[in-house]
């Protein structure tokens, strides 16, 4: 152990020595975790894209589509854009013929054109139009996504109309009328209101009752919420302040550590080049203390990095750190010493520095990915999901959002904890053998 | 196997109950032996089947070309490397790569300076002498003194990086010998020094000997060979060629004398009689005839003279280490 302590030792004197590097350890996490905080928007509460370019074309003079144009402009995700600029700087509406050149000139990628028989005589159902240039796919579902959400949450009031033309068409207008009657009656009775507005809501095709239906809340009700009534409840992370920073912080965190951590055990390298092991291993120290000095050092090294990325996480985007502080320097601890047995490994693997180098970049990258700390693992395919519960950074990651998002116990935390420090042991186990077979010390 | 009370002894060499190797009673006690040793990388044979035996306060030679094994050998015994075939035993004792412990008592001044760049000699030194078990004051006047040895005790808290690389070397050489081994490993220590620090790292080095330290030490330099071993094994390919004091090696040259002179035109005539006077050789465009016993040097120079060849051209020598590596090998000691 002495001697592991006076290499451990000799590792952080390199460290303070080194202005460059110690300034490097502390502000390479404080300047990531501000990178990838502003590319991810952290500060915002509430989350997803804002500011979409999407054409809209509003063919139609049906008040209800006017209405769906209104809702995608509310919508912030969207920057809902209906006029054609002139060259000599006037405005027109957009037209459908504006909108297949303009795509191209990658003015904006989607489009939505309400035609003017956006709801059809001969037919029942809507007549809508989307024009998309799906040049990224997560985009591309996103918009769509969003699309319909705000079209069909204007729906029920356009079915409505074209409901009640067809049913015109099929049974004439003095039995339509007779239905709707009885219908608005029938709605009187069982959610209250006035039958003669209900009447004549119905008979316009407004099925959108909630003004004319006597409720609290007034007009904002809808008709269709009251029938499908959907509650929602957030059982977990309600009180985290700042959700979107907490949620990612544990990615950007693994990911950061895995690369410092790989360059720490690669300078295993640097030490053979200067002929160290020859002095080290002449003298009555042993492999194994050197690899477990290199060890000890990556996780205090990981350790202290993490810790300062946390407390920039605190003061930068509010992540709660003081309330799990404890806890969440265990968590810290187990991820760095996974995080550095993968380095050590990767350092017994590998013939040269610039091989560890290169193979630690691939292999980090495709674990963060299949980990999880680039995009959720829910739209990964299964066997990727199963892939993903092999890396530590899914169990890192699984750790931090424990602590940070939903408070675990150390109780609750110690299956993960297990795992990492398995995955550990594991990996250091075969580090150590590759290490006593390997080149590195000849 | 039997163990002389004297082996017992030395076995317990190195740990604190232990005699100081220089009790009389212990002169005689064999420390390290090296027993058939055969040691190949992937086909390479870097050494052949080499048996030796080091004695205690001995000072010892390995003079030998670039290749010849010298390195391969000091990091066996340094426990470095495992070889192939034979053992090494230290006082008695198999060491073993696997055990640690057994070379608390050995120094290596590895070939290349094996310092940390970054810290300063001061921080190096701490570091290897606290994995001797060093500490405390014990270990601050070591390296105090050691400093002062190697004339660095000013520059003790520069990055060893500023050091110039006779700097290095000197400092290289005084790490391995702060936790006071027994025996020392210098391969090849003195590289890219200047001849007044060399003077003074051997006078350094004399002294530990003169105070009983065992050194085994590696050159292609025959002078340092000459200057400091007392014993001193030529290799060449893995093999030891000869085996011997300095008085014992130079009695194995067949002559006293040899005679050398340019390789041109003008000594053709000489060159072609002269094989059958005595040996002759040429290397590196000179020409040495070792004239046998019963030859008269009178003859030769008469001979010199009906060729018309001036006397300058000839100059005679002593018997040196590298003459008899040539004899011995038919080439130069730093071919
Ligand atoms: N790590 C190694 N892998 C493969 N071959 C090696 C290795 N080390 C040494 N050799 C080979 O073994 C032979 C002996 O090398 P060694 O370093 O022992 O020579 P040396 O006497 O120390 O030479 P020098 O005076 O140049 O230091 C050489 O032919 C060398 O090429
Ligand atoms: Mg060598």
């Amino acid at each position: 152990m002495r001697i592991i302590l006076t290499l451990l030792r000799k590792d952080f004197s390199h460290v303070l020595r080194d202005k460059a590097a110690l300034s490097l350890t502390f502000i390479v996490p404080l300047v990531l975790i501000y990178v990838f905080g502003q590319i991810f928007g952290a500060n915002r509460t509430d989350s997803g894209p804002t500011g979409i370019p999407l054409a809209v074309v509003n063919a139609s003079g049906n008040p209800a589509a006017a209405q769906l144009v209104d809702a995608l402009k509310a919508e912030k995700s969207f920057r809902v854009l209906t006029k054609y600029v002139n060259s000599d700087q006037t405005e027109r509406p957009l037209t459908e013929a504006d909108l297949r050149p303009m795509m191209r000139g990658n003015d904006f990628r989607f489009a939505l054109v309400i035609p003017a028989d956006l709801v059809r005589e001969t037919e029942f159902g809507l007549h809508l139009k989307i024009l998309s240039n799906p040049r990224n796919e997560v985009e591309t579902q996103l918009i769509n996504g969003l699309l319909q959400k705000t079209i069909f949450s204007n729906v029920p009031q356009l079915l409505g109309q074209s409901l009640q033309a067809q049913a015109r068409r099929y049974i004439g207008a003095s039995r339509l009328e007779k239905f709707n009657r009885s219908m608005a009656e029938n709605v009187a009775r069982n959610f209250g209101g006035d039958p003669e507005r209900i009447f004549s809501d119905i008979q316009k095709g407004q099925w959108n009752l909630g003004s004319s239906v006597g409720s609290a809340g007034g007009g904002t009700t809808d008709f269709f919420s009251r029938v499908v009534r959907i509650e929602q409840e957030q059982v977990i992370g309600k009180e985290v302040k700042s959700p979107m920073a907490t949620r990612s912080v544990g990615g950007w965190a693994m990911q950061f550590l895995l690369f410092a951590l790989t360059a720490s055990a690669a300078s295993l390298f640097y030490e053979k080049q200067q002929g160290l092991f020859q002095r080290l291993l002449s003298s009555p120290v042993t492999r194994a203390h050197i690899l477990w000095s290199k060890f000890l050092y990556g996780v205090c090294l990981g350790l202290v990095q993490l810790v300062v990325l946390f407390v920039a996480g605190r003061f930068m985007f509010g992540i709660e750190v003081e309330h799990h502080l404890g806890l969440l320097v265990l968590v810290c601890g187990f991820a760095a010493a996974a995080c550095t047995s993968f380095g050590m490994l990767l350092a017994a693997i590998s013939p040269s520095p610039e091989a560890a180098r290169g193979l630690g970049t691939m292999l980090i990258l495709t674990m963060s990915a299949i980990g999880g700390a680039w995009f959720p693992i829910s739209i990964m395919p299964e066997l990727m999901q199963h892939l993903s519960k092999l890396t530590l950074v899914y169990w890192s990651m699984e750790g931090f959002q424990q602590v940070l998002w939903a408070n675990a116990t150390l109780g609750e935390l110690c299956p993960t904890l297990g795992i990492l420090a398995a995955m550990t042991a594991a990996t250091m186990a075969l580090a150590l053998w590759c290490f006593n077979r390997g080149k590195l010390f000849d | 196997m039997t163990m002389t009370s004297g082996e017992a002894i030395a076995l317990a060499l190195g740990s604190n109950r232990s005699l100081h190797w220089r009790n009389p009673t212990v002169t005689t006690v064999l420390m390290l032996t090296l027993d058939h040793l055969t040691k190949r990388y992937g086909t390479l044979t870097a050494l052949d089947d080499i048996s030796l035996t080091i004695k205690p306060g001995e000072f010892f030679g390995l003079l030998g070309p670039n290749g010849a094994g010298k390195s391969t050998l000091m990091s066996l015994v340094a426990g470095l490397r495992a070889p192939e075939a034979g053992r090494i035993t230290l006082n008695g004792k198999p060491l073993s790569v696997a055990e640690a412990s057994s070379r608390a008592g050995l120094g290596l001044v590895p070939q290349s300076v094996a310092l940390y760049p970054e810290l300063s000699a001061d921080q190096n030194l701490r570091i290897f002498g606290e994995l001797y078990g060093l500490h405390g004051t014990l270990l601050k006047t070591r390296i105090d003194e050691a400093l002062v040895a190697v004339q660095l005790a000013d520059r003790r808290h520069d990055q060893v990086k500023t050091f110039s690389g006779g700097m290095q070397r000197r400092l290289n050489l005084v790490a391995a010998l702060l936790h006071r081994p027994k025996l020392l490993l210098c391969d090849e220590p003195t590289v890219g020094i200047d001849p007044q620090s060399r003077n003074a790292i051997f006078d350094f080095l004399e002294a530990r000997a003169r105070e009983g330290l065992t050194v085994i030490y590696s050159t292609h330099y025959m002078e340092e060979a000459t200057r400091l071993c007392s014993r001193i094994a030529i290799i060449d390919h893995g093999r030891i060629l000869a085996l011997g004091t300095l008085d014992e090696l130079l009695a194995q040259l067949p002559f006293e004398e040899e005679i050398r002179f340019p390789a041109r035109e003008e000594t053709l005539a000489l060159a072609a009689q002269l094989p059958a006077w005595g040996e002759f050789i040429t290397a590196d465009g000179v020409h040495r005839f070792r004239p046998r016993a019963d030859c008269k040097l009178s003859e030769f120079f008469a001979l010199t003279e009906s060729l018309g060849l001036p006397p300058r051209l000839f100059t005679s020598q002593r018997p040196t280490l590298e003459a008899l590596f040539l004899h011995l090998t038919g080439r130069n000691l730093r071919e």
